[in-house]
C-alpha cells in the first residue's frame, strides 16, 4: 500500500513530454535597424533640430559678444577700436593687425606707422627699443614705465589731468587740428628745463604735464607719439571732442599702419624645452588610439546578451525577530525583574509538570512539592521561585543559575531509580511519574 | 551588433604601426586614421558576412512539472533557416531561480539544419519558473563583430513542493492498519464501526460479547471494530502574513504544505475524504472531491503557485468557507501560527463556531530557536534573550490553553516534527473515534 502511495506522490515529477513552443514561426523581439530608426526618428530629428538651433544661437550671439581685447582693431564693443580702424581703411590706409613683434617686423615698411598698446606689459625693454627704431611713426598708447625708459627716458608720469579743458597749444599739426581732447585722462610730464628740442608736449594740464608727448628718435629720426590716455581712441570716446582728429592725424600719416597689440607670443622663452617639444610625434595619436581601444573594450564588455530577466523575490522574515527585539528591549531598559519573572513563570510551569501537578497548580503546592523532592528548604525554594528581587546583573545571573539548578535537581529527583528517600516521598505525594510525551496511542 | 575581444585586440595592435611609421605628429595621425579605416572595414565586412540570427527558429521541449530539489532537462531545438552557417553563442534566458546555471551554449548550425541545446534545470524555488526569450549571437568569419537577436520562445515549468515528509508515511500507515480489526478492549468509542464477529479468546472484554451470535453458533463470539471510514477532513491553510515568517530557514507556509500533504496522503489511505483550502482574504488554492492518486497531484499542483500574502488573515470568513465545503461533521485542521495573544484574537473569536459543529485541530510551527534560547543562560544578554524566549513560549502556551478551552486541539512542533506530529494526532483522533 505504501509503495503504491509512494508512486502516486512521485507521479507529478514523472509527468513529462508536454511540448511548449511553436513549430516554425518564431518571432524576433529585437527590432531591426530600420524599425529602430523608424521608431526613434522623432527623437533623432528633434535632437538634430536642437543642435542646429544651438549652433545658430552661438554663432549669432558670438557676433555681438562684448568680450574682446581693449583697443583691438576688430572689436566692435565700446572698449574696442574698430571704428577708428575702419575709418582709416576708408581713407585708404592699409591697416595690418599684428599680435607679435615678428608679425610687426614682417609687415612694417619704410614708411609705416606702428600703433602699440601693450596693456599687459608683455614687451621687455629691448623689444620696445627695437620697436621704436622700426618705423617712421610710432604711436604708443598708455606707455608703461618700461616703455618710457626705452623710448623716452626723460619723460615721466604726470598723474591724472586736473584741467577741465585740454587744448592743443603746440606745434604738432595733428594736435592743432584736434584742438581739444576729452579731459580727465592720464598725463605725462616733461622735465621743466624745456631745452630739449626732441620733446614736444601738447594738451597741457599744468606747466609740465601733457596729454600728448612727441619724441624724436635721435638715431633714426623717427617720431614717437606717446598718448597716455588709452580711452581716447576706443569706440566709445573716439567721436568726442577732437579725439578722432588727433587719432587720424597721428595714425594716418602714412599709407600703411600696423596695429600691434602684444600677446603671450612676445614673451621671451626661458628654462628647459617644454614637454611637448621633447615627446615624439606619435605620442598623441597613440593616446587617441588607446582611448578608442578603451571605448571599444567598454562596448565589448558592456554589450548585454539579451534583455534582463525579472524575478519576483520572496519575502524573508525570520520568525524569531520579535523575540530578539524584546530581548534587546529588556537589556536596554535593565528590566531585570520583568525578565526574571518570565523565566520564573516558565520554570514554575515546568516544575509543576515534573512533580506531577497540573499546569494550573497553585504556587504553594509546587513549592512544597519541589522542596519535598529535592530535599531543599521550602523557604529557599520560595526565594528562588518568587521571593528574591535582583538588584544587579550579577544577582540576576545568580538567580537564573539557581532556577536552572533547581529544575535540574527536580528532574534528577523524580526520575525512576533516583534516591530512595525521594522515591518514598514521591509515592506519598501521589502521582510521581513525569508525564510522557503527549500521545494517545493505544 | 556587438564587438568581440578580438576586435579590441586588433584595434590595440594599431599602436605598432603608429609608433613604427609615425615619425612626426602628422605622419602618425595619418597612420592612425589608416589603421582605423582598415579595422572598421574589416569589422563591417565581418558583420555583413555573419549568419543572420533572425533566421533561427526555436522549439522548446519541457517537462510540465518538477519537484523542488530535483533536476530536469530543458531541450531547445534551434533551426537555422538562413543560407549561411551560423557559428555563435545561445543564451536561454531562464529566471535565475530556475537553476539553469551557466546558460550560454556554443552552437554551430549549418544552413537548413537543426541542433539541440539542452540545459539541466535545478529549480531552487517553488512556483512557476518561466523563460521568455532566447538570445542568439552570431559570429562573423573573422570573429570581430557579432550579430545578435533576441527571439521569443516562452516556456514554463511548475516546481512542486518537495514533500520531504513522505518518509514518515509508511510507519504511519502501519499504525493506521493496526487500528483495523481491533476488539473493543483496546479501542472503544462511540464513533467506531462494527466490523465482524470472531471467536472469543482469553483477554477480550466481556462487554463486547455478542450474545445473540453466541446463541446461534454454540461458541462465545465477540464483536470487533474498525475505525470509521468516509469521514470528512478539511485542511485549511493560513496564507496570510504570518505564514511568510521563516522558521529554521523555511517559511511557515512550506512547513504547512508538508504537514498537509502527509495528512492528506494518510487520510486517503484511511479511507476518509480530504478537502484542501488555502485562504487569507480570498481563496488562494482549493482541492475538493479528489481522491487517491489525483488528490496528491492536485494538491501539489495548486500549492506550487501559492505564495505567502502580506495581508492579514480574514478569520471571520473562515467558518463560511468551511461550511461551503461541508455541512457534515468533519475534522477541520487549521494550519496557522499560534503566536502572541493579540495576534490570535481573530482565530480565537471564530473557533467556537467551528468547534460547535466540527472537531478542530490547530497546528502551528514552534520555533526551535526560541526553545533553544530559553535554555541558554550564559552572560547578561543571553539571560535577557532567554527571558524573551520564555515569554514567547508562555504566550504560545496561553493561546494554546485558550484554544483548548474553546474545544479545539493544538499541535505545535518544530518544522521537521510538525508533519508527523499532526499525522499522529489524526491517528489518535481516529482511534478515539472522534472523527
Amino acid at each position: 500500500m505504501s509503495a503504491t502511495l509512494g508512486s502516486q506522490t512521485d507521479a507529478p515529477a514523472l509527468l513529462s513530454g508536454a511540448a511548449v513552443g511553436a513549430a516554425g514561426g518564431t518571432t524576433v523581439a529585437t527590432p531591426t535597424l530600420r524599425a529602430l530608426l523608424g521608431r526613434s526618428s522623432f527623437w533623432v530629428i528633434a535632437a538634430a533640430g536642437i543642435l542646429a538651433i544651438a549652433i545658430v544661437a552661438v554663432l549669432v550671439s558670438g557676433g555681438t559678444q562684448a568680450a574682446g581685447r581693449a583697443l583691438a582693431g576688430d572689436n566692435v564693443s565700446p572698449a574696442g577700436s574698430m571704428a577708428l580702424v575702419e575709418v582709416l581703411r576708408q581713407q585708404g590706409v592699409t591697416v595690418t593687425l599684428a599680435s607679435s613683434l615678428a608679425e610687426v617686423r614682417a609687415a612694417v615698411g619704410t614708411d609705416s606707422t606702428v600703433f602699440l598698446y601693450d596693456e599687459n606689459s608683455y614687451l621687455d625693454q629691448s623689444q620696445l627699443g627695437e620697436l621704436g627704431d622700426l618705423a617712421a611713426h610710432t604711436v604708443v598708447v598708455a606707455p608703461d614705465f618700461l616703455a618710457l625708459q626705452a623710448l623716452a627716458p626723460t619723460v615721466g608720469f604726470g598723474g591724472v589731468s586736473e584741467s577741465d579743458t585740454l587744448t592743443a597749444d603746440c606745434s604738432v599739426p595733428a594736435a592743432n587740428r584736434a584742438e581739444e581732447l576729452t579731459p580727465g585722462g592720464d598725463t605725462l610730464s616733461i622735465p621743466p628745463d624745456a631745452g630739449n628740442p626732441l620733446l614736444t608736449g601738447c594738451f597741457a594740464s599744468g606747466t609740465t604735464t601733457f596729454s600728448l608727448v612727441q619724441v624724436q628718435n635721435d638715431s633714426t629720426g623717427g617720431i614717437i607719439s606717446l598718448v597716455p590716455d588709452a580711452d581716447l581712441f576706443n569706440n566709445e570716446n573716439i567721436a568726442h571732442y577732437g579725439n578722432a582728429a588727433l587719432a587720424l592725424g597721428l595714425l594716418g600719416l602714412s599709407d600703411s599702419l600696423v596695429w600691434y597689440l602684444p600677446t603671450l607670443a612676445d614673451l621671451p622663452r626661458t628654462g628647459p624645452p617644454s614637454l611637448a617639444e621633447l615627446t615624439p610625434g606619435w605620442v598623441t595619436p597613440v593616446l587617441v588610439l588607446l582611448m578608442l581601444v578603451a571605448v571599444a573594450a567598454a562596448f565589448w564588455r558592456a554589450a548585454r546578451f539579451g534583455p534582463l530577466v525579472a524575478e519576483n523575490l520572496p519575502v524573508t522574515v525570520k520568525a524569531s525577530e520579535t523575540m530578539e527585539g524584546r530581548a534587546r528591549l529588556y537589556a536596554r531598559s535593565n528590566a531585570r525583574l520583568r525578565a526574571l519573572d518570565a523565566l520564573r513563570v516558565g520554570a514554575v510551569q515546568r516544575l509543576a509538570l515534573a512533580v506531577g501537578l497540573g499546569r494550573l497548580a497553585h504556587l504553594d503546592e509546587v513549592i512544597g512539592s519541589v522542596a519535598h523532592f529535592t530535599g531543599r528548604a521550602p523557604d529557599e525554594v520560595r526565594r528562588v521561585l518568587v521571593g528574591a528581587i535582583p538588584e544587579s546583573d550579577a544577582q540576576l545571573m545568580a538567580l537564573s543559575d539557581a532556577l536552572q539548578a533547581l529544575e535540574h535537581a527536580t528532574g534528577q529527583a523524580v526520575q525512576p531509580g533516583s534516591a530512595p528517600a525521594a522515591r518514598a516521598s514521591a509515592s506519598v505525594s501521589g502521582e510521581s511519574s513525569p508525564p510522557p510525551a503527549e500521545r494517545m496511542d493505544p | 551588433m556587438t564587438l568581440s575581444g578580438r576586435f579590441v585586440l586588433l584595434l590595440a595592435l594599431g599602436v605598432v604601426p603608429v609608433v613604427l611609421f609615425g615619425l612626426d605628429t602628422v605622419a602618425a595621425t595619418g597612420v592612425l586614421l589608416l589603421w582605423l579605416l582598415v579595422v572598421f572595414v574589416l569589422g563591417a565586412l565581418d558583420l555583413v558576412l555573419a549568419a543572420s540570427p533572425r533566421a533561427v527558429t526555436v522549439e522548446r521541449m519541457l517537462p510540465a512539472r518538477v519537484r523542488l530539489g530535483e533536476s530536469v532537462t530543458s531541450e531547445l531545438y534551434l533551426t537555422n533557416t538562413g543560407r549561411r552557417r551560423l557559428v555563435g553563442v545561445v543564451r536561454d534566458a531562464w529566471q535565475p531561480s530556475a537553476g539553469a546555471g551557466h546558460n550560454r551554449s556554443r552552437v554551430v548550425i549549418p544552413s537548413r539544419e537543426r541542433r539541440l541545446v539542452s540545459l539541466t534545470l535545478t529549480p531552487f524555488r517553488r512556483g512557476e519558473r518561466r523563460v521568455e526569450q532566447v538570445t542568439v549571437r552570431s559570429r562573423g568569419p573573422l570573429g570581430l563583430w557579432n550579430r545578435q537577436a533576441t527571439l521569443n520562445a516562452p516556456g514554463r515549468i511548475r516546481v512542486l513542493p518537495p514533500f520531504h515528509a513522505r518518509k514518515h508515511l509508511p510507519s504511519r500507515i502501519t499504525r493506521l492498519k493496526e487500528l483495523d480489526g481491533r476488539t473493543s478492549v483496546m479501542v472503544r468509542g462511540q464513533g467506531t464501526e462494527f466490523d465482524s464477529l470472531r471467536e472469543y479468546v482469553r483477554g477480550d472484554d466481556v462487554r463486547s460479547i455478542d450474545w445473540r451470535a453466541t446463541a446461534r453458533r454454540n461458541d462465545v463470539m465477540v464483536r470487533t471494530w474498525r475505525p470509521e471510514r468516509d469521514r470528512r477532513v478539511v485542511i485549511l491553510l493560513d496564507t496570510g502574513r504570518t505564514s511568510a515568517a521563516r522558521v529554521d530557514n523555511e517559511p511557515r507556509l512550506d512547513t504547512a504544505f508538508e504537514a498537509s500533504l502527509l495528512l492528506a496522503a494518510l487520510t486517503s489511505v484511511a479511507g476518509d475524504r480530504v478537502d484542501f483550502l488555502a485562504f487569507d482574504r480570498r481563496v488562494r488554492g482549493r482541492v475538493q472531491g479528489a481522491s487517491g492518486a489525483a488528490l496528491l497531484s492536485q494538491m501539489v499542483d495548486s500549492m506550487a503557485l501559492i505564495e505567502p500574502e502580506l495581508i492579514e488573515m480574514d478569520w471571520a470568513a473562515v467558518p463560511g468557507q468551511v461550511r461551503s465545503i461541508t455541512s457534515q461533521h468533519a475534522l477541520v485542521v487549521v494550519l496557522t501560527s499560534v503566536d502572541a495573544a493579540g495576534a490570535s484574537t481573530g482565530l480565537l473569536s471564530v473557533l467556537p463556531q467551528l468547534t460547535k459543529r466540527h472537531t478542530v485541530v490547530v497546528a502551528s510551527v514552534l520555533d526551535p530557536a526560541t526553545v533553544l534560547a530559553a535554555a541558554t543562560r550564559g552572560g547578561r544578554d543571553e539571560i535577557y534573550r532567554a527571558a524573551a524566549a520564555e515569554r514567547a513560549l508562555l504566550d504560545v502556551a496561553r493561546v494554546s490553553a485558550a484554544i483548548r478551552r474553546l474545544g479545539a486541539d493544538v499541535v505545535t512542533a518544530s518544522p521537521e516534527q510538525l508533519p508527523p506530529a499532526l499525522a499522529d494526532r489524526y491517528i489518535a483522533l481516529k482511534a478515539a473515534g472522534r472523527l
